[in-house]
């Protein structure tokens, strides 16, 4: 009988088998060693991201303008929830890789209880621009952060705003007076006309994103601009839950004061803007309490003692 | 008295020889992952305290300047305004408000003495605001105005000079 064939010995059928169940486990080790470490990094670098936020924040400024840029393309994810007292802001970074996934999800989004940021839902890009304002209503109630990487084109503009833009000079945002004027690839942005991207209307104080509208109040326009509906409508919830809180803060200085001879009559209307401010769940219901943030910021302009 | 001989062929020792090297393999593998990991998640501890104190840096230079702190707008930004940060003190809707662990404000010149309450305030030195943890290492501070309303003859602004610290160290 002719027996052609390799003769293997158990040594070796041992070896290949634990050899090959070897590499392999060490390729899937590797493989995942690589995904969490990545993860670990933009879990970092999102936390970097808010932390970079704080310094850009306004004392005495009117507004400021930054810009951060990244090594390599960046993914911006902007999260709101208005769950508890403040709600949150979740920041995450997902950076691109040429080595495995190109876009990896997962990452653990950093938590700011303090920080509003009006972009959209997942920002590209390897430059973002940074445009931070504060939000006066009466009183000042929380810097609000308006991020964008893409081009944006200004159509006719008013006054207050292409005097603001054009003295901070904010990167890719480009003011023309015709629609024609802007490049291609921008977003269109008309203030006096319709059919744009993006339609405000300064009578109304609301600005058109497709079908959605939102309204704005204060520095909110380029919220509005700038940010998804979605997210622009949760900021706002947020905002006005820290109005709220600030309202009761400035009732309690108020009640202080009135005994040490310093009363500034203002308890009433504080205690109801808290509540109208904690009860707002659109920006439509800004309507309702325009006129009396207006009241209390006349009234504490006259006070002795100014509570705000 | 009883001799036992066992005998081991030969293929009986070479599958213990594997079976050894087998089991020795998988224990070089579980400590090499052993001594990463540890290695590892002490850098990644190291990486999130260390982010928390940059964030506690950061903030403690802007803090005199947010809502809750800050004198009117329009008379002084920077300015902190102390008739309402000591009306914050008991305030536990702000305790995770900053990511903060330690937030307080001490007066500097002229100093006080105690800590600050409702009863006291202002002949006090310090307000506590947040003291989550006895861990909070070395606070992040910065000089500060503190004002406050005072009325004599009549109503009048007065600052002293103080120090706002925050800490944050805690992992959460």
């Amino acid at each position: 009988m002719n027996k052609n064939g390799i003769e293997l010995s158990f040594a070796w059928i041992f070896a290949i088998i634990v050899g090959a169940a070897i590499i392999v486990l060490a390729v899937y080790a590797t493989t995942n060693l690589i995904k969490t470490e990545r993860k670990v990094q933009e879990t970092e670098v999102g936390k970097q991201f808010g932390i970079l936020l704080s310094p850009i924040e306004t004392s005495l400024e009117a507004a400021k303008v930054a810009r951060i840029t990244f090594p390599d393309e960046t993914r911006l994810i902007n999260r709101c929830r208005t769950t508890g007292n403040f709600g949150a802001q979740d920041i995450g970074i997902s950076t691109r890789s040429r080595v495995g996934d190109e876009w990896q999800e997962g990452a653990v989004l950093s938590t700011f209880y303090n920080k509003y940021l009006f972009s959209s839902a997942t920002t590209q890009g390897k430059e973002f621009n940074v445009f931070v304002k504060p939000f006066n209503m009466p009183f000042k109630s929380a810097d609000v952060i308006f991020v964008w990487s893409s081009e944006y084109c200004f159509v006719n503009p008013p006054e207050e705003i292409e005097e603001e833009l054009e003295a901070l000079r904010p990167k890719n945002i480009n003011i023309t007076s015709s629609v024609a004027e802007c490049t291609p690839s921008s977003k269109k942005v008309c203030f006096t006309s319709s059919g744009c991207d993006v339609d405000v209307s300064i009578n109304s104080k609301s600005v058109k994103k497709g079908k959605q509208t939102v309204y704005y109040e204060d520095s909110l326009i380029y919220g509005a601009i700038f940010a998804d509906p979605d997210i622009y409508e949760c900021q706002v919830k947020r905002l006005m839950k820290r109005t709220s809180e600030l309202s009761l803060l400035y009732l309690s200085k108020s009640e202080s004061l009135t005994p040490r001879g310093c009363a500034s009559g203002l308890e009433v209307e504080l205690a109801l803007y808290a509540n109208q401010t904690n009860a707002i769940n659109n920006s439509i219901d800004f309507r309702e309490i325009t006129s009396l943030a207006k009241n209390m910021r006349e009234k504490n302009d006259l006070l002795l003692c100014k509570l705000f | 008295m009883t001799f036992c001989y066992v005998n081991y062929s030969k293929g009986q020792m070479k599958i213990q020889q594997m079976a050894f090297v087998l089991v020795a393999i998988i224990i070089f593998f579980a400590m090499v992952s052993l001594f990463y990991f540890s290695i590892r998640v002490a850098d990644i501890q190291k990486g999130a305290v260390s982010l928390k104190e940059d964030e506690a840096k950061e903030l403690v230079r802007k803090l005199s300047s947010t809502p809750e702190f800050s004198w009117t707008a329009t008379d002084c930004a920077s300015c902190i305004d102390l008739d309402k940060t000591i009306l914050l003190k008991n305030r536990n809707t702000y305790s995770g408000f900053w990511n903060l662990d330690y937030l307080a404000i001490e007066k500097v010149y002229p100093a006080g003495q105690g800590e600050c309450t409702r009863l006291s305030y202002p002949n006090c030195n310090t307000i506590t605001i947040l003291n989550k943890t006895s861990t909070y290492g070395s606070p992040a501070w910065a000089y500060v105005a503190l004002c406050r309303h005072e009325i004599a003859k009549s109503a009048y602004v007065k600052c002293e000079l103080g120090r706002i610290y925050a800490g944050g160290k805690g992992i959460q």
